[in-house]
């Protein structure tokens, strides 16, 4: 089964890095209400290395998020982890256009 | 599993092409009891979902990168059916949605969601059914015209899931009788055109 949804912050020295674990659909809403007021620096990297689906609810919650981010914090975001099927659901939607692709190690 | 044949006249039956334009009406649905085994579940709540997509995966089973692709695009695919046929399709007489999303969702007495599938080792077919008939081909068509808009990104864009559907399957067809089914079906590839593939 998949793990629960949640959603953890790494303060680092190059911005702050959220994590996205298990799938992203309407019941991670809350989660994302509470995901701006931890962001505390201007570069923020969202990593989807453990996310299952993101379904096209959990597509309009990281739209929403992201341009929250950039607009309220003045942040700019980047992405990484991501897998096959949800980087060709971020070029449909337009997430890349608001987002970068990180470089990885 | 048993293949449930549609006995009555599709009133609105059709496909869309790449570009979301009506191709056929009516069409047929999917052949998914040629030769296959069809594989069929009666949803009975929203947390059936995940069991039914570890099921799926099982049957996809396969570990090369292909095989990994398809369970992926194949999870999708009965996530959006079936938030579509749980959440969208309900609706009361003036047309407005009974069900959010999110919300915990048990079927109604007379209520039946159906969800189908069968895999010949290169292609999967699925297609889900609901007894509501509520989807016209106005609305198909509006949302994945809606959807391929490529300026702004929008949040809040209806029809989504619906538009997630056309783009990845093959064949993508609905079929509606107003008032009492709908179908929504198509196919995925084991191995999917270059230009979808997401890399």
């Amino acid at each position: 089964m998949e793990q629960p949804f949640k959603i953890d912050i790494r303060k680092g020295v190059g911005g702050d890095t959220v994590q996205f674990h298990g799938n992203i659909d309407a019941h991670a809403d809350q989660y994302f209400d509470d995901l701006l007021k931890q962001i505390s620096t201007n570069r923020i990297i969202m990593d989807f290395s453990t996310t299952g689906r993101i379904n096209s609810m959990g597509i309009a919650l990281l739209l929403r998020s992201i341009k929250s981010i950039k607009a309220e914090k003045k942040a700019e975001v980047s992405i990484q982890g991501l897998n096959q099927i949800n980087t060709m659901l971020f070029k449909m939607t337009g997430i890349f256009m608001l987002a970068s692709e990180a470089r990885t190690n | 599993m048993a293949h449930v044949k549609a006995t009555k006249l599709n009133v609105h039956g059709f496909c869309l092409n790449a570009n979301g334009t009506i191709v056929r009406i009516p069409r047929s649905p999917l052949p998914l009891n040629q030769g296959n085994r069809v594989h069929e579940w009666r949803v009975g709540s929203i947390d059936d979902k995940d069991t039914i997509i570890a099921h799926l995966e099982q049957i996809l089973e396969g570990s090369d990168d292909a095989h990994d692709f398809l369970r992926q695009r194949a999870a999708l695919m009965v996530d959006e059916m079936l938030e579509n046929a749980l959440y969208a399709a309900p609706r009361d007489a003036d047309g407005k949605q009974l069900f959010a999303k999110g919300g915990k969702r048990g079927l109604l007495p007379e209520e039946r969601i159906t969800l189908r599938c069968s895999f010949d080792g290169e292609r999967l077919s699925l297609e889900v059914s609901d007894s509501w008939g509520s989807l016209s081909p106005e609305t198909v068509q509006r949302f994945i015209a809606l959807n391929l808009a490529e300026e702004g990104a929008e949040g809040d864009r209806a029809g989504r899931g619906l538009f997630f559907m056309w783009r990845l399957m093959d064949d993508f067809y609905v079929s509606v009788q107003p008032g009492e089914a709908t179908a929504i079906g198509g196919a995925l590839p084991l191995y999917p055109h270059p230009d979808e593939k997401g890399a």
